[in-house]
């Protein structure tokens, strides 16, 4: 198994359990799954990522969050997203060449630019679901905006730890 | 160009078949839990954090000791003033036979796995169908309401708690009697809110709120918690906040309650809206 395939595997597993024992707040989703979907190989077509969206979501659902479905249904859209995001934020140049995603070339900001675009998506659908006849729209667009920082801020690193290797390459 | 719009078109109907899918997915585990793949999911929920949740526990020893032994001699308490009654009516009166009082049944159960963080929170019991324990029982404690069993596992139970905007508790407020839904703020893992109350009472801060009983899945006079500041709703109905005594945060041993004549209210209910 390649050693960014057990990277990945290890993040999710984390991600599982930040989301099993993060007890304190009500105000902060921490999620990074975004972002790892954002480091996968540049080349993965977009119907193989949203079908690893959906099972990634389903799976996240099924041995943590209470609500089978909502994670897939707010992952799927960061997938089929992805391809326009990195266009936006990395140029067109980067899928022309099938270049991987690299710190060293692309920089920081250019990573919490894509990962805060993505995470917003994720977020947006998933506090809107989870959240719809709860909450008031002040109370969600505060949870909303403290988790998109929050996330961001937890995403970067995690983008670093899963590029390292196509980072070590560009050094 | 006709390739990349069949990409276009292939992408779009894998996005919507994914979404239409998860939606399902999500529609059919919020509305019944007794679907395969929940009851799937809260074994493996169970057998996964099971042992973190008593990791947790072990951390908490000393506390969870002090709240036994207070709510061991509460009970006590309670017992003794019970054999004072029963002794007083003996004097006064026979029992007619064959009359039993016990509406409720009581399983005592223990948490082993519970969200707190999420929206839409549970609770997993190690305690199922095996032990007696049917969908649609009370789930109390001895600081007061916990949740509903929604579904049973031969081992496992799994339910929503009070945590939850799909449950509200039937409540009635101490001093002026006054009865109304109760629900989670959202928010708190202590705090919650009881709406729809008479506009023209006036509600003091530190009033004790109860179950009332009305409902079929708790007993009555359960207490709840206390009640903070109230306000006006639209002008036509009152909404307070009410601080549980029971917090969330650290639950640990709970008590499942059947109401054994619950079917046969339901089955009268069901019969009344048929004939009307």
């Amino acid at each position: 198994m390649k050693l960014s395939t057990v990277k990945f595997i290890l993040l999710f597993v984390v991600q599982l359990l930040v989301w099993n024992y993060s007890n304190f707040l009500q105000y902060v989703f921490i999620v990074f799954l975004p972002v790892m979907l954002l480091c996968l190989p540049i080349e993965r077509g977009s119907i193989s990522l949203m079908l690893l969206a959906f099972v990634l979501g389903v799976a996240a659902d099924f041995l943590v969050n209470g609500q089978l479905g909502l994670t897939a249904l707010a992952l799927v859209p960061v997938a089929a997203l992805r391809r326009t995001v990195i266009q936006l934020v990395f140029g067109n140049e980067i899928l022309a060449r099938g270049e991987e995603l690299s710190f060293h070339r692309q920089r920081y900001t250019k990573f919490a630019t894509a990962t805060l675009m993505l995470t917003s998506v994720f977020l947006l659908v998933y506090l809107w679901v989870d959240g719809a006849g709860m909450y008031s729209l002040g109370f969600l667009a505060l949870k909303y905006v403290i988790s998109l920082l929050v996330s961001t801020a937890v995403s970067v690193p995690v983008a670093y730890l899963l590029l390292e290797e196509s980072t070590g390459k560009w050094n | 160009m006709s390739g990349q719009k069949t990409s276009f078109l292939l992408s779009a109907a894998t996005f919507l078949l994914l979404e239409v899918a998860a939606l399902v997915l999500l529609h059919s585990s919020s509305t019944v839990q007794n679907i395969w793949i929940n009851r799937a999911s809260h074994r493996t929920k169970a057998f996964l954090w099971g042992g973190g949740e008593a990791l947790r526990n072990q951390f908490r020893l000393d506390d969870l000791n002090q709240e036994l032994q207070a709510e061991n001699a509460r009970l006590q308490e309670r017992l003794r003033a019970y054999e004072l009654r029963d002794a007083a009516q003996e004097e006064q009166e026979y029992v007619a036979p064959g009359v039993n009082p016990a509406v409720y049944h009581y399983i005592p159960a223990t948490v082993v796995k519970m969200s707190r963080n999420q929206v839409h929170n549970y609770i997993i019991l190690n305690k199922g169908s095996e032990d007696g324990i049917r969908p649609q029982s009370g789930i109390i404690s001895d600081r007061g309401v916990v949740g509903i069993v929604e579904a049973v596992s031969q081992h496992y139970s799994y339910g929503l708690t009070l945590m939850n905007p799909e449950m509200s508790v039937g409540a009635r407020l101490g001093s002026t009697e006054q009865v109304g839904p109760l629900y989670w703020d959202g928010v708190s893992t202590h705090r919650a809110l009881m709406r729809n109350l008479s506009a023209h009472y006036v509600l003091y801060p530190g009033d004790t709120v109860r179950t009332s009983g009305f409902s079929v899945f708790f007993p009555p006079d359960i207490p709840i918690g206390v009640t903070g500041n109230s306000r006006l709703v639209d002008g036509t109905t009152r909404e307070v906040e009410v601080f549980l005594f029971q917090d969330f945060s650290t639950l640990r041993y709970v008590t499942v309650v059947e109401n054994l004549a619950r079917e046969e209210i339901t089955a009268l209910e069901a019969t009344v809206e048929d004939a009307l």
